[in-house]
């Protein structure tokens, strides 16, 4: 439900901005309709009532003109119009104990002011509803006003007016123009709100963006002055950031980098060893060392190789890591394609193998690793029988740095790099890593990539046949515990 | 029964000049080498090795990548206008784009920093031994590529492609019997000479395993294409034959 709501009404700075609009609007227009309502209902009754004091002087004087009773109540007849009915009588028709309202008290000074004859006699102002005169709620039925004048001999003349105005019903017109106008505001608001917001879209595309790998592209920073301070800021921070990111980087290649110079020495020195035994074991120290190196340097580079991608058999690459194993007496099975070809980088490729099928014989003591296919997808799995990981630290094997020791319960060297720099190789190449713990017990990596077609563009192609690749060579082969070290 | 004979050359014996401006390991170098039979002269930059090189014979420079002034590159492509001595080059592991131009610059082998003194002993060894037997030879220089049934093979870069222009990852000792076997295409080949010839190119310390287990997986690596893996033939009882119309063409790969 609520990301109904979400997707229909997102929780943007336009949509805010919208709705405060919408209010201050909607505020406004009734507001001013009330307003309006009222002060154009006075005016209208100011202006009627004034009108009415002015027919009910000049009709009385009429009437009291003429001399003879039927005469009277002809011309009382005559002088009726719609909205003023006129009638002679011998009586008032508005009672002389009504109640005088704010209005009566108007209608009467007004009729004093216009005629000044009527102060001497007797004249009373009243409403009453169309007959209903005298009921409990006089005020609600008060939709007539009455008026009766007496003349001089003691007769009198009666006028009812309505006073239902024009303006007692809503006027709908006035309402569809209002809503008409409120849409049109919206409508405009919405499009300009969006030009508005932009910078700040933008700042934050940038900045999702964000990313040390790439060359810095300054946020340009134009729009409100708000958006153009956030830029800046945003530019400063970056630029802090990737400054304070290559310092360390370099820092660090520069010691891994000048290491080698001592390392070579060394190795130079121990040469000039007696002891032999001695001189083997400085030797595998120092490869330990130069290992940790160049781990530390690979992961520095990010992935990024200044190699050039080519069309790599992978099957190839990964029986050349397996073989090499296999001599150094390791337990490693491999079941695979004759053919694997991947676009790639040959060198990242060779180390993100090789330190996955060396993490699996490290821990796991032996390796299983099969090589398939599955909808173009070259699927590489990587098998072992070690202790495996546990689950909370799936994805922290792949940062750098992160050796889950403790977990293993013994030590093996390695920088915990190996895993990191496996996931950013495969990574950039467009494949992907996962790890999971076989039920049987050990870890099971699975590498997924995208093989490449046989392009068979090449001239001298003649030998090469299409069902190679297809064809599922299945083979063993079994690691003999040969020493060579 | 085609056998080559195989020539044994002396190889410790020759004058060699080390080019690394860390004056440590030019010293140890310079020790280790004369210990093992050469005459060696140390230089610190580009400007004294080409010093040594107009007043002295050298037989082999070893030169460091990165030297103060002149790099060992640009050094390396100096000497190449008026020499063809042989070059080792010292390289860092990291520097792939480096070790590339280094050996297109003319330098005819390189050694990762840091390395081994006797993998360095090895090279030189190897470098020598190629040098002398191509100057008796008709060839003035080793051929840089290989061509045979569509494969191609950069000696400099040490890359095999497939026909289809995939590259197949091969071993050190994969890649200089393959190399061996395609510079005697045509010819049975008994097991020792194989080792003899593969060794020959580098250090020989990657001939632990039998060149039957080599010689398997190599195959197995050539099956990437069909027939691939039908190109090295077992003779029976004598040995292997590598049956292809092998091309050696000069220059750079593509």
């Amino acid at each position: 439900m609520k990301t109904l709501t979400q997707r229909v009404w997102p929780d943007t700075v336009a949509s805010r901005a919208i709705l405060i609009l919408v209010a201050a609007l909607l505020a406004f227009h009734l507001l001013g309709f009330w307003a309006f309502r009222v002060g154009f209902e006075s005016l209208a009754t100011a202006s009627r009532d004034r009108g009415l004091a002015e027919r009910v002087v000049s009709i009385k004087r009429a009437i009291a003109s003429t001399p003879d009773a039927p005469e009277r109540d002809r011309v009382a007849h005559d002088l009726s119009s719609a909205s003023l009915e006129v009638h002679w009588s011998m009586v008032s028709l508005v009672l002389g104990n009504a109640q005088a309202t704010k209005r009566a008290k108007v209608m009467e000074a007004r009729l004093k002011e216009l005629a000044p004859e009527l102060a001497t006699e007797s004249y009373r102002v009243g409403f009453a509803d169309d007959g209903a005169l005298g009921s409990g709620k006089a005020d609600a039925y008060r939709h007539m006003m009455l008026v009766s004048v007496r003349l001089a001999d003691g007769s009198w003349v009666n006028f009812s007016s309505s006073t239902l105005g024009a303006s007692q019903h809503i006027d709908w017109s006035v309402v569809a123009i209002t809503i008409c106008f409120g849409v049109g505001i919206v409508v405009v608001a919405l499009l300009l709100l969006r030009w508005a917001t932009r910078p700040l879209r933008d700042l934050a595309i940038a900045a999702e963006r964000f990313s040390l790998d790439q060359t810095p592209q300054p946020l340009p920073e134009n729009g409100p002055i708000e958006v153009r301070r956030a830029a800046r800021a945003f530019n400063t921070m970056r630029e802090r950031i990737q400054r304070l990111v290559t310092e360390r980087m370099q820092a660090m290649a520069a010691v891994s980098h000048d290491l080698r110079t001592p390392i070579t020495r060394l190795r130079l020195r121990s040469e000039l060893l007696d002891d032999e035994a001695t001189r083997v074991l400085i030797d595998a120290d120092l490869g330990e060392m130069e290992a940790m190196i160049d781990s530390t340097l690979e992961y520095l580079r990010g992935g990024i190789s200044s190699e050039a991608i080519r069309r790599i058999d992978l099957a190839s690459v990964i029986e050349t890591i397996v073989d090499d194993h296999i001599d150094q007496g390791h337990r490693v099975a491999l079941t695979e394609l004759t053919a694997a070809p991947v676009l790639g980088r040959m060198l990242s490729l060779k180390r993100a193998f090789s330190n996955i099928v060396g993490n699996a014989i490290k821990y796991g003591e032996t390796a299983s690793v099969m090589i398939a296919e599955a909808n173009d997808q070259l699927v590489i799995t990587v098998e072992d029988e070690g202790p495996g990981i546990p689950e909370a630290d799936m994805e922290r094997v792949f940062h750098p740095f992160v050796r889950l020791e403790e977990s293993r319960g013994r030590q093996t060297g390695g920088t915990g790099l190996g895993l990191t720099i496996a996931g950013s190789v495969i990574q950039t190449h467009g494949g992907q890593i996962k790890l999971a713990n076989r039920a049987t017990g050990g870890l099971c990596v699975t590498i997924t990539m995208s093989k490449v077609g046989d392009t068979g563009a090449h001239p001298s192609g003649s030998s090469f046949g299409k069902s190679a690749g297809q064809a599922d060579h299945q083979r063993q082969i079994e690691g003999i515990a040969l020493k060579v070290r | 029964m085609d056998q080559v004979p195989i020539k044994s050359v002396a190889d410790d014996h020759g004058h060699i000049l080390v080019v690394d401006d860390d004056p440590q390991i030019r010293l140890l170098v310079t020790r280790f080498l004369q210990r093992h039979g050469y005459e060696v002269t140390g230089a610190p930059d580009g400007r004294v090795m080409m010093d040594v090189l107009a007043r002295t014979t050298i037989d082999l420079i070893v030169l460091d990548l990165m030297l103060p002034g002149r790099s060992g590159v640009e050094l390396c492509r100096d000497v190449r206008t008026t020499s063809q001595v042989p070059i080792v080059m010292l390289t860092a592991r990291s520097e792939e784009s480096d070790r590339i131009i280094g050996l297109e610059g003319g330098a005819d082998d390189y050694v990762i920093k840091p390395f081994s003194p006797r993998e360095l002993l090895a090279r030189i060894r190897a470098v020598l031994r190629r040098s002398r037997t191509a100057r008796s030879a008709i060839e003035s220089r080793p051929s840089e590529v290989i061509t045979f049934d569509g494969w191609t093979m950069d000696l400099r870069r040490r890359e095999l492609q497939s026909p289809s222009g995939t590259l197949i990852d091969l071993s050190t000792g994969e890649f200089d019997l393959l190399v061996a076997f395609a510079e005697h295409a045509n010819r049975v080949l008994s097991r020792e000479s194989l080792m003899q010839f593969a060794k020959a190119r580098t250090s020989g310390a990657h001939f632990d395993r039998t060149i039957d287990v080599q010689i398997s997986r190599l195959r197995r690596k050539l099956e990437a294409v069909t027939n691939g893996g039908h190109l090295i033939k077992t003779v029976r009882g004598s040995g292997y034959l590598f049956a292809s119309d092998v091309r050696v063409r000069e220059g750079h790969s593509v």
